[in-house]
Order: structure tokens, then C-alpha cells, then sequence
């Protein structure tokens, strides 16, 4: 069964695309900022030190180089709200599209409060999951404007895959959530050890960092799981559409773990710890891919079997 | 298509001229001549709190090994880079004849009544990409003139425990910024984030009788009231030392502590 094309300029595909990895690169630079220890090295918002261009000196160089690559993510953005109302028919897109420009407007705004505040966590913590947001609304954007979603048929869900892939995705995210509450609250050393946490497989949780903390590897084991079933039912589908996506998610785990006990173990050097933050982003990316493709191209097989009855029937729904 | 893609490249036009405007800010400069205070200043009109004739002195001895100094490489800027060709120097402890430096001195307890505060400035200066004095030290709402030396930007920020947190930029030479902290801490650590090697600290106290301890780690406390007083000593990298202290009118006591490394 075919789906009803839909017409879409494939060079508004390929500024989606183009958002996606300049967002990518942002979330790493922001990463940056706060490996760097660099987040109150402009005191002031939005100019620095009363400039469109201060000197880009020490921790400058990493703040203030966050700014412009968030304003250069802003301008893409905006393009691609603009040109997305001009030429999108799908109401559904054009939302998302404009979903996309509130929330790096308002993106930008949390990254000025954290500033003139002095990173209080709350704010710190929302602004790095605000980020993950949209860059996940960047990647529903970047596959809804792509041939695939255009020209491809449904086949059934025969193995749950839609549900995995869902599950990885939000199993995924939370963990994100936990990791921005890690970072911005100053647990990232809470437990000094790996793979063990003062010598334990069990830490007495004396402190709330080391609860934030321990919560997180767990977490990990959760992501962990989630990605395997995701992989086991694309396996079980044989459908490379999915066992790509998900073996690749796998890999990104595994070097999302060990770059986790490389940022414990090296006393949060700045490029592990770092990296981190933008591996968990390209998981997130590629899981929330993964479940929006599953949700396009495969119907639960009681849908389908309705649909396949309709048609005996012959009614062309 | 056509229509859209057009709409698409005004749209990076506008931003682009919207991001080209803009400006600067002029230095600016509050005129004043604070000096580096690293002791209180005794004033004799305290209301409630008393001041009197006696004082102690003494010296901060340290036994020990001594970590050797390092040479911190300010590549982060060039202009620092450019005032430091060997590196900036770093000390954990800066020991001389077997005196401690940089120790914190004050009366920790024995006082009573309040002490008005003086309002001669106390400058942190930030000059060679460094701060002057390492250990500034200050009553209750004296003013704090914070000045920048160097032809380079920095901010200013200390992260308190009981007074309000800060952070200001001084992006031009000769700017001055003028803070008050009204409540009595001790080792506020003030740093850049712009250059993470510059590290000061700032003590506050409710009363003038405090100091920090010379290179070869003598001090001296002046116009304390006879009474029976509590003095501790406050090196960051070593432990604290409390001792009893007891003066009349009049006396120049004699007060030593040692640390051992």
C-alpha cells in the first residue's frame, strides 16, 4: 500500500538537514561552555561586555562562540519557519516548523536567564533539555520534508518495533533529563569510582549528588536495554530500515558509556566529558528517528488488518 | 517555489542586517585612589563596640616541605601570555625564614558591641592578568573598588556562601567597579572566567581587628580593648589554628602559631 504523496521542495530538506547538524554542533559547543567552566565569562546578555564582538580571549572564546553558533542555529531556524509557511501544505509541519522557532527563541532566552542569574540550576538544567527538544523537533522536521516520508509504503508492525522505538526514545530522553540535572548541580564526581561507586555495586546515598548520580547509571542500563530490544525487533522484522538506525544507536550507546567512565575517571576532562553531551544528543537523534520512521511506515497489524479487510470489502478506505 | 525560496534568502538578509548593528560600550572610570588594605582599620569612634591600647603581633611559622611553585602558561590570552613569557607564577604556600605568608589573622571571638564601619576603599586590583592583593580583607559595607589594570577584559566573580553573588565585566583598562558586602564571611573566593588561573580572596568582619601575615609571616593587631579574645589563623591550604589570647591596656602581647606541613 502506497501513502499520498505530498510535494515538498527538496531543497527545504536539505536546510533542515543543514539546521540538524549546525544544532548538533551547537549542543557540542554549549557542552563546552560548561566543561570549560566557561558559562560566566560574559557577565552580561544579550551583548558581551556591552559588544557584538568582544575580544575572543580565555573563556570568551567558548561563551561568547556559543552566542554566535546559537544565533547562526536562530537565523536557520527562522529561515526555515519562513520558508517552511511559504511552501508546506501540511498544517501539522508548518506547527512544527513554528514549534521549532518558539523554542529556540525561548532557548535563547533561558541561556540569558542562566547568565544574569549565575547558572542557577533550574534554569541550567531546562535550558540543556530545551535544547534536546529541539533538536528532536529539528529532526521531525529535517524526515517529514524527506522522500522517504513522501513516496513510502506501510507495511505491518509484526514485531512491535513501533513500541520499542518509542520506548528507546522516551527511555532516552529521561536519561538526558537526568544527565542535565547531573551536570548542573555538580554531581559529575559525585561517585569518584567506575564501574563501581565507592568500591560497591550499592552506594550509601549520604548526599543527593550521589543519588542524581548512581540514578544516572542506572539509567544508563536502562538505555541500554531499550536500544537492544529496539535492535532484537528490527533484527526479528529483517527490515534494514530499522536494524541500521538501531544498530547505530547501539554503537552510540556503547561509546556513550564508556565515555561516561572516562569523564568520572579523568576528573571531567573537558573533551570526554564534553563528548558526552553530544553523544547523548545523536542518540537521542537517532532513536527519535528511528520511532518517527516506525510510526510512518508500519501499522499495527489490528490497523492493518482492517485496512486489508476494508478492501476486501471493497471499500477504498 | 520560486516565491518561497526568495522568501527564504530575505529572511537571511534581514537577520544578517539586524546582527551587523550594534555597538560598543566607552570605558568607563569612577574616580578614586583606594589603597591595598590588608589590615583593619581601627577607628575610635566604634558605637558599642570599644577599641583600646593593647595589641598583639607575632609571627605564622611553618615546618614542613613546601610544594615548589609552578608556572601556570596564560596561552588563553595573549595579551597575559605576553606579560608572563615564563608563565605566571603559582605558589600552594609562600614561605620565607620560616614564616608563612598570606595568613589570615583576626579576632575570632572575645569582642562585644558593634563597630562602625570605615569608608576608606579597599582595592582588588587586577593587573598583569592576576590579582593585588591575593588576600583582600575588609569591615562590613567598606567599600570594595575593584579595578582593572590590563589592557585585556575581565570579569569579576565571587561566589560567597552568605553575602550576594556577583558578576561584573570590565572590558577596557582603568574601568573601576565599587561593591559593599554587609555581612561578616571569611575566604570568599573571587575568580575570572575569563582566565581561570587568577584566584583571590575576600574576608569581611564585623569589627577592624584582622590582618593578613607579611612574606615572612609576621603581623600585627592593633587598638584592641584589655579583654580575653579568641584569635584564629586561616591559611587555605593548611588547617586552622585558634589560640586564647588575654591583654590589658596598654600591653603589646606577644602571639605566634605554627603549622607544620
Amino acid at each position: 500500500m502506497s501513502m499520498q504523496p505530498v510535494a515538498v521542495n527538496p531543497w527545504r530538506h536539505r536546510w533542515s538537514l543543514l539546521t540538524l547538524c549546525a544544532t548538533l554542533a551547537l549542543i557540542f559547543i554549549g557542552g563546552l561552555v560548561t566543561s570549560t567552566g566557561s558559562g560566566l565569562a560574559v557577565p552580561d546578555w544579550p551583548l558581551s561586555y556591552g559588544m557584538l564582538m568582544p575580544p575572543m580571549v580565555g573563556g570568551v572564546f567558548y561563551e561568547h562562540g556559543h552566542r554566535m553558533a546559537a544565533a547562526t542555529v536562530g537565523l536557520l531556524t527562522l529561515v526555515l519557519a519562513i520558508w517552511t509557511t511559504a511552501d508546506e501544505r501540511r498544517k501539522g509541519v508548518r506547527g512544527l516548523a513554528w514549534a521549532a522557532l518558539g523554542a529556540v527563541v525561548a532557548q535563547g532566552l533561558l541561556g540569558g536567564l542562566t547568565v544574569l542569574y549565575l547558572l542557577p540550576p533550574v534554569v541550567s538544567v531546562l535550558h540543556a533539555c530545551l535544547a534536546q527538544t529541539f533538536f528532536c523537533l529539528i529532526v521531525a522536521l529535517a524526515y517529514s520534508t524527506s522522500r522517504e516520508w513522501r513516496t513510502a509504503g506501510v507495511t505491518t508492525d509484526e514485531v512491535g518495533l513501533r513500541g520499542a522505538a518509542l520506548l528507546a526514545a522516551v527511555v532516552v530522553y529521561l536519561q538526558l533529563i537526568l544527565g542535565a540535572v547531573l551536570r548542573h548541580t555538580g554531581a559529575g564526581l559525585a561517585i569518584p569510582d567506575f564501574p563501581l561507586a565507592f568500591g560497591r555495586l550499592w552506594p550509601a546515598f549520604d548526599r543527593p549528588g550521589v543519588a542524581v548520580h548512581f540514578a544516572h547509571r542506572l539509567g544508563a542500563l536502562m538505555v541500554l536495554g531499550a536500544v537492544s530490544w529496539l535492535l532484537g525487533r528490527s533484527w526479528r522484522a529483517a527490515d534494514p530500515r530499522f536494524q541500521r538506525p538501531a544498530g547505530l544507536a547501539l554503537v552510540l550507546v556503547i561509546t556513550q558509556i564508556g565515555l561516561g567512565a572516562s569523564t568520572v575517571l579523568s576528573g571531567k576532562a573537558v573533551l570526554p566529558t564534553t563528548a558526552h553531551v553530544a553523544v547523548g544528543a545523536a542518540l537521542l537523534g537517532t532513536v527519535s528517528f528511528t520511532a518517527l520512521r516506525a510510526f510512518r511506515l508500519l501499522q499495527p497489524p489490528r490497523e492493518a488488518r482492517a485496512v486489508r479487510l476494508a478492501a476486501a470489502l471493497g471499500d477504498p478506505a | 517555489m520560486i516565491r518561497s525560496n526568495f522568501l527564504a534568502l530575505l529572511a537571511i538578509g534581514l537577520l544578517g542586517a539586524g546582527v551587523a548593528c550594534g555597538g560598543g560600550e566607552a570605558p568607563k572610570s569612577e574616580a578614586s585612589a583606594p589603597a591595598a588594605a590588608t589590615t583593619g582599620a581601627v577607628s575610635t569612634a566604634a558605637s558599642g563596640g570599644s577599641t583600646g591600647t593593647a595589641s598583639f603581633s607575632g609571627k605564622v611559622a611553618y615546618e614542613g616541605s613546601v610544594p615548589p611553585v609552578e608556572r601556570v602558561k596564560l596561552n588563553a590570552d595573549p595579551k597575559c601570555a605576553a606579560m608572563h613569557k615564563e608563565g605566571l607564577e603559582r605558589w600552594q604556600l609562600r614561605v620565607k625564614d620560616g614564616g608563612l605568608a598570606d595568613v589570615l589573622v583576626y579576632v575570632k571571638s572575645g569582642l562585644h558591641g558593634t563597630y562602625p564601619s570605615s569608608t576608606d576603599p579597599v582595592l582588588l586590583d587586577q593587573k598583569g592578568c592576576d590579582y593585588w592583593p591575593h588576600m583582600v580583607v575588609k569591615m562590613v559595607g567598606q567599600p570594595l573598588v575593584i579595578r582593572n589594570s590590563d589592557d585585556t577584559l575581565h570579569n569579576i566573580h565571587p561566589r560567597p556562601q552568605v553575602n550576594p553573588e556577583f558578576n561584573i565585566g570590565q572590558p577596557h583598562q582603568g574601568m573601576e567597579s565599587k561593591k559593599t558586602m554587609d555581612k561578616p564571611e571569611i575566604m570568599i573566593p573571587v575568580g575570572c572566567d575569563v582566565h581561570p588561573w587568577m584566584r583571590a580572596f575576600i574576608s569581611v568582619f564585623d569589627h577592624p581587628f584582622f590582618t593578613v601575615t607579611k612574606e615572612d609571616g609576621s603581623f600585627e593587631i592593633k587598638g584592641l580593648p584589655a579583654g580575653e579574645y579568641e584569635v584564629e589563623a586561616y591559611h587555605g591550604k593548611l588547617k586552622t589554628q585558634d589560640l586564647k589570647l588575654t591583654v590589658k591596656d596598654g600591653e603589646a602581647a606577644k602571639l605566634n602559631f605554627s603549622f607544620k606541613g
